[in-house]
């Protein structure tokens, strides 16, 4: 996984900008905790072929619980929601479902074998690389996802960085530091990534300065806006 | 240099992180400028040697800057800022001021072509790059800070070389250098990897809530003015008491 410090740092980002007047110490503990917790399918992976990666880090269940959200507390007469929590923290579910779905599986998907996007409608791992410029000579580039028309049949082929099944591919991590289905020599060296790029650094970097800031404003004199 | 779209986003995220009540479609691109302007120092090296990367990424700029603005609004008897600007303004400006050494600067910093921190008083492109890691063989092992490293900087960082040595090829300036290539290939990019990816369709995502959900109140307000039947819903109460807050923050 890229390590959870660096989900935390960015979701810290992301959080600051939402969360608006629910911004608070609880309210962060609990989108940091939903940014903890997909983490548990480390955990599965000793009962289920290739979970990590893909219990907790598709779009499928993300998208489900938001449909469900919706439907709860905007649709229905009486919502299930409302009468057990505050309006506050069903803001807050809100943001954790923004943070879960663009800082937490989005930064997996580039890393390593990726992330099962589609998982549990459909089983692949899929890997998110590429870029996009304008170049003088070529136009508009970019190499994401990979158009390709066979000249012969007309068929299509798009290529958007597939992987394997969860019957094929492990994603290493401190509780399965290897793949299982290969012999393992004793001791394994478990790692505990913190930041292990510039970026990933930046990216905790940033969390924790928004969070400083957003104190210091805080604890300056309440503004009477002009 | 980290493509300008990237610095864009990061801007984009601080505003919304620290702009609080000042938060609209103004505030916003003044500090999205801020954090792209540091780019336009590809401009300079058509004329200056080696100006990409240093004359705005530079620390001293926004140095100068912050003190200046310290100075005026908590030192002085009477804000030359906060009488024509307001409270407002202030925050604004500082959060500007954020955006151009954190959005602007840092993602050059950390780990792509480096930035030439204490140009002009000491020449060397810096970037942070390395690792962070805890193993159950030895222990933490960390490569993002360096003493005694060998190389141009005088900073524990690691060094890429001075303007002499080291050319940034940018889309304003394909080779780098002084003087006009008019014939050369260029490539501006949008984003160069998955990750750079992942934080613009973040921060364009976090955007649209934000502008949706003040725009929404916003109605909400104009409507509570011309009449004040019909406020059924719990949504409604809730948003415009979210409004009313925010306005008194």
């Amino acid at each position: 996984m890229v390590s959870s410090v660096v989900h935390a740092g960015f979701a810290l980002l992301l959080a600051a900008g939402l969360l608006g007047d629910h911004y608070d110490r609880r309210a962060l503990a609990a989108v940091l905790a939903i940014i903890v917790i997909p983490e548990a399918d480390s955990f599965l992976g000793s009962i289920m072929s290739g979970a990590h990666r893909t219990v907790g880090h598709n779009l499928v269940l993300p998208a489900a619980a938001a449909a469900l959200l919706y439907y709860d507390t905007r649709l229905r007469e009486r919502s299930a929601l409302r009468e057990r929590l505050a309006d506050r923290w069903i803001a807050v579910a809100w943001v954790g479902l923004f943070v879960h779905a663009f800082a937490h599986v989005p930064l997996d998907w580039v890393h390593l074998e990726g992330v099962n996007v589609f998982w549990p409608l459909r089983d692949r791992f899929y890997l998110l690389d590429g870029e996009i410029l304008l170049s003088t000579a070529d136009g508009f580039v970019q190499t994401f996802v990979d158009l390709q028309v066979d000249p012969e049949t007309g068929g299509r082929t798009v290529d958007a960085g597939g992987g394997g099944t969860t019957e094929t591919v492990h994603v290493n991590n401190p509780v399965q530091p290897r793949d299982p289905d290969e012999p393992i020599e004793e001791p394994v060296e478990r790692i505990f990534p913190v930041a292990n790029a510039g970026w990933r650094l930046y990216l905790v970097g940033t969390g924790l300065f928004a969070l400083a800031a957003r104190r210091l404003q805080d604890r300056a004199p309440p503004e009477d806006e002009s | 240099m980290a493509p300008t779209l990237v610095n864009a986003a990061f801007g984009a995220l601080l505003a919304a992180a620290l702009l609080g009540a000042a938060f609209d479609r103004r505030s916003v691109a003044v500090v999205v400028a801020a954090a792209v302007l540091p780019d336009l120092d590809a401009v300079a090296s058509l004329a200056v040697p080696g100006a990409t990367n240093a004359l705005l990424h530079a620390v001293w700029l926004p140095l100068a800057a912050g003190v200046a603005l310290y100075w005026d609004t908590e030192i002085r008897d009477v804000s030359r800022l906060r009488e024509r600007a307001g409270r407002r303004g202030v925050r604004i400006a500082w959060v500007a001021l954020a955006a151009f050494l954190v959005a602007g600067v840092g993602p050059d910093l950390f780990g792509s072509e480096g930035a030439n921190l204490l140009y002009p008083l000491h020449d060397a492109y810096y970037v942070v790059s390395g690792g962070f890691l805890l193993s159950t063989e030895e222990g933490i092992v960390q490569t993002f800070v360096s003493f005694g490293a060998s190389g141009p900087g005088i900073l524990p960082l690691e060094a890429l070389g001075t303007t002499d040595s080291y050319a940034i090829a940018t889309f304003a300036n394909p080779g780098g250098r002084p003087g006009l290539s008019l014939g050369a290939e260029r490539e501006f990019a949008l984003v160069r990897t998955g990750w750079q990816l992942v934080v613009v369709a973040a921060a364009a995502a976090l955007l649209a809530v934000r502008f949706r959900r003040g725009g929404r109140a916003g109605r909400e307000s104009q409507e509570g003015r011309g009449s004040q039947e019909g406020r059924g819903s719990q949504e409604d109460r809730k948003e415009s008491t979210e409004n009313a807050a925010e306005v008194s923050r």
